[in-house]
């Protein structure tokens, strides 16, 4: 077998996010993949062994440039703590909830038994943002702008508060596409209630 | 009943007790006829698909367990705090149980096909006006500030889940929690809750001088 290569990896992940993005996750297949690269099935399957892992892993290369964009601006200095929590949280739920993310989660629960998608996509993507909202959340308290508690619970808190209006709706398929007047409504709401929970009063 | 209703009960008390003993992929529908007798034909025109099943057991389940759950909130009006947790862990124990885990999983897989996810998703909202009515109680009877009840009950909700539904759901840890981490995990979110749903006080001024001993103690601090 030949050795894996790293710009062979990148290529297929790159055709893959096309073909996903063309045709969608369901519809895509490893055939189409392998046709726009060129090359044996075996080498695709060498690198990738099944579609759910190269999706996870078009989505994660995704992510890894959002989780920058996404917390970038968490910075505990003297700023407005509720404008910046409000653009944190409208940047949070914007890459949660689009579609590809969406079809990205329900795949990461429905395969969670049989493949390692759920734990890779927990400790990939969720973790991370908690610890760096924890980590902002800890300097808050620290500033004296939030009351003291434990930051990792209030991390996950705001997280949950967040994503409380939305989330069974669109994971359960009750609503296919997030209005983007509901998504800010959510933000500011879940803020709101955040803050007046988590500030000294 | 007639007698294809009582064909169709006996199914769902067989398949519910083997899905609860073997889980859903451990059960097959061949299974399912053994225990209740009958042709895997018969099986089929009530159910056609083992999915279906099992969503209709879990149903079922929802149901019962509703009817338990929403007893914490009738009954004890006089304690609301306490009302809530109790609640708050009868709501966790009955979705981290490793079937409500399972259906919960089948229903986001299935819902971009299928219409179950919204049958799922209509039993929620059935449970959260009942959550949303004894808030609206609390918000009228000056114990919570006057917000959108709905709005605070998906707020409650979310807080319960916080901590052990994700995790459960994608299978990063597999053990459902025991009655204790439930009723931890309850108190915590119910307190997170109350915080944030606190009446507004007007500013207690600080004690001083003679008068200092006839301060009133903050609702909050009895």
């Amino acid at each position: 077998m030949k050795t894996k290569t790293e710009s062979k990896r990148q290529a297929i992940i790159q055709a893959a996010a096309e073909v996903f993005r063309e045709v969608g996750f369901e519809r895509a297949s490893m055939s189409d993949i392998r046709e726009r690269i060129g090359g044996s099935k075996a080498t695709l399957y060498n690198y990738f062994p099944s579609k759910e892992k190269l999706f996870f892993e078009v989505m994660h290369q995704a992510k890894e440039l959002e989780l920058e964009a996404i917390t970038g601006e968490l910075d505990a200095d003297a700023d407005d703590l509720k404008r910046k929590l409000v653009h944190f949280g409208q940047k949070f739920m914007t890459a949660l909830y689009s579609p590809d993310a969406i079809a990205v989660r329900r795949l990461a629960i429905a395969e969670s038994r049989h493949s390692d998608i759920g734990r890779l996509s927990f400790e990939q993507a969720t973790v991370p943002i908690e610890k760096r909202v924890a980590e902002f959340l800890r300097e808050t308290m620290k500033r004296g702008a939030l009351r003291t508690a434990d930051p990792k619970m209030a991390a996950i808190h705001l997280l949950s508060l967040l994503e409380s209006e939305l989330l069974n709706r669109v994971l359960l398929g009750v609503i296919d596409a997030v209005k983007p007047e509901s998504l800010s409504g959510a933000v500011r709401r879940a803020v709101d209630v955040f803050l007046y929970g988590y500030e000294r009063r | 009943m007639s007698k294809s209703d009582s064909k169709r009960q006996a199914i769902l008390e067989n398949a519910y007790r083997l899905f609860r003993a073997q889980g859903f992929d451990g059960t097959s529908m061949a299974d399912i006829t053994s225990q209740v007798g009958g042709s895997k034909a018969t099986l089929y025109s009530h159910f056609p698909s083992k999915e279906e099943l099992f969503v209709e057991c879990m149903m079922a389940a929802l149901e019962n367990y509703m009817s338990d759950t929403l007893k914490h909130l009738d009954a004890s009006r006089s304690d609301p705090q306490a009302a809530l947790r109790n609640f708050g862990t009868s709501v966790l124990n009955f979705i981290c149980s490793p079937e409500q885990v399972e259906v919960r999983r089948l229903m986001i897989a299935e819902a971009a096909r299928s219409g179950t996810g919204k049958l799922f998703f209509d039993k929620i909202t059935a449970l959260r006006s009942h959550v949303s009515s004894f808030l609206a109680e609390c918000m009228a009877s000056g114990m919570l500030r006057r917000d959108d009840p709905d709005l605070a009950a998906d707020h409650l909700g979310a807080l319960l889940e916080a901590e052990i539904l994700e995790p459960l759901l994608l299978h990063v840890r597999e053990a459902a929690p025991d009655e204790q981490e439930t009723a931890l995990a309850a108190r915590r979110a119910v307190a997170a809750f109350l915080r944030a749903y606190a009446p507004a006080v007007p500013p207690i001024k600080a004690p001083t001088g003679a008068d200092a001993h006839v301060r009133r103690a903050h609702p909050n601090e009895r």
